[in-house]
């Protein structure tokens, strides 16, 4: 048995190039690559490969570099997964006027009406919560699905990565500035931000300051989820690590151990961290209804 | 930090603009597929739960006032009840009494009455004794003075029966 243990682990190592560091190992895990098929690659990663090098091979204008990466993969698979959900519980809900009797059905009920009533409702009023439901709706449960997909072994965390943080950040960024246009006026950009009843004086300063609020949310925003799902999965490969470090059974213990903690503790995040995306988006959003 | 600026902080413009695309995709569809449905129907069924709550408390209020009604017109009729047993018992009372009252005078008049029948019969009988005793004792006077007496004898005789008779009488 342990023998077997032993093979394995020196099949991993081997795998990785003979002794990697701790932070060759980490940064392998974590950071983003193209998708690049060998020789025994299945159809699918064949097929990516071959769109890599020849659709996506240009940068678009000159900036975008469109290849397909893993961390595109798994947010694909995290949107593919929310429509595999969602669409047949609509239906569901939809033919079950009065409840469904389905274990399934309810169980995303009840998110659903989480978000509505702690995520939405206290920052919109009842006729625009409605609208708003479908946006915020669509965050949380993309960047919930991203941040469990991450917890499976082999897969990815996509919101562990600050292009698709930023990429979710904007939006919320450009719902700030599109509903106060769109609420208060083109105008709202410069006299809406600014608190009423202050002194002409100070007026531009506050200006500056406020705008300057305005990029920082996002920005907060796309550091909070990237820095909280980076965390925890860094801790899980070093505990992991250690095993190889030491070449130790006895390690493996303690450090299995730790990894299925930490994994736990990641199952709580995955859900914290999307109810925080969701919830403060919709509070900046939310806010910028009102003049305040 | 060569491999953190190149790794793990680096922001790849592709991968972002990945993520908006398919962030705007997965929401295009899902907005149409699933949260627009999702959300009639929730909205639907909480406008049913909070109509039917007010329906029900509606008919709870409705249910009170039968309730307070019925129970006064219990209590009216209870009182109409006891009004009704008390006017019939005093009813009752007065007849009875009245009843009695008849039965007995109508015994008294019947006894009165009676007296008065014995009392002429009585004076009746009298009378016809009387008037019997005259003529029987008229008879034995004649036969006796007819045989034995004179005519001063006689009428003294005469004078002491009418006499006698009448202290009988």
């Amino acid at each position: 048995m342990l023998q077997i243990v032993r093979t394995v682990f020196e099949a991993i190592i081997a795998a990785h190039g003979e002794e990697e560091s701790v932070s060759e190992v980490v940064m392998h895990h974590l950071t983003d690559h193209p998708i690049v098929a060998t020789e025994s690659s299945n159809v699918i990663v064949k097929f990516i490969h071959q769109l890599n090098t020849t659709v996506f091979s240009e940068k678009l204008f000159g900036v975008f570099d469109m290849r397909i990466t893993r961390w595109v993969i798994m947010m694909w698979l995290a949107a593919f997964l929310c429509m595999v959900v969602f669409i047949p519980v609509a239906i569901k809900i939809k033919r079950a006027k009065m409840g469904s009797s389905s274990k399934w059905v309810n169980l995303w009920e009840a998110i659903i009406s989480f978000v509505h009533d702690e995520i939405v409702e206290p920052n919109f009023e009842h006729h625009y919560a409605k609208k708003a439901m479908p946006w915020f709706c669509t965050v949380f449960f993309f960047i919930l699905f991203c941040n469990l997909l991450g917890l499976v072994p082999g897969m990815s965390t996509a919101t562990g990565n600050l292009a698709v943080t930023a990429g979710l950040a904007v939006f919320t960024l450009v719902g700030m500035i599109g509903v106060g246009i769109v609420k208060q006026g083109p105008l709202w950009i410069v006299t809406g931000v600014v608190p009423h009843g202050i002194p002409i004086v100070i007026f531009p300063l506050l200006w500056v300051i406020e705008i300057l609020g305005l990029l920082i949310k996002p920005f907060a925003l796309t550091v909070r989820l990237f820095a909280n799902m980076t965390a925890g999965h860094i801790v899980i490969i070093i505990f992991i690590y250690l095993v190889m470090m030491f070449k130790s059974y006895w390690v493996g213990i303690g450090s299995v151990a730790g990894a299925l903690l930490i994994n736990l503790l990641e199952l709580l995040v995955a859900f914290i961290q999307a109810y925080i995306f969701t919830a403060l988006s919709a509070m900046f959003i939310g806010s910028s209804m009102h003049a305040h | 930090m060569e491999v953190l600026k190149e790794g793990l902080l680096k922001v790849d413009p592709g991968l972002f603009l990945w993520t908006v695309i398919t962030f705007i995709v997965l929401f295009l569809i899902l907005w149409k597929a699933a949260w627009k449905p999702i959300v009639d129907a929730l909205d639907a069924r909480a406008e049913k739960v909070r109509s039917d709550i007010e329906n029900a408390e509606m008919m709870r209020i409705e249910a009170e006032k039968q309730l307070a009604q019925h129970k006064e017109m219990m209590e009216k009729a209870n009182s109409e009840v006891a009004s009704i047993i008390a006017e019939g018992k005093a009813e009752a009372e007065r007849i009875r009494s009245a009843i009695i009252e008849k039965a007995n005078a109508e015994a008294r008049e019947i006894s009165e009455k009676a007296k008065k029948e014995i009392e002429m019969a009585k004076d009746k009988a009298l009378a016809e004794i009387q008037t019997e005793i005259v003529t029987i004792s008229t008879e034995i006077a004649a036969k006796i003075i007819a045989k034995n007496l004179n005519p001063e004898d006689q009428k003294k005789l005469v004078e002491d029966a009418i006499s006698k008779i009448g202290t009988v009488q």
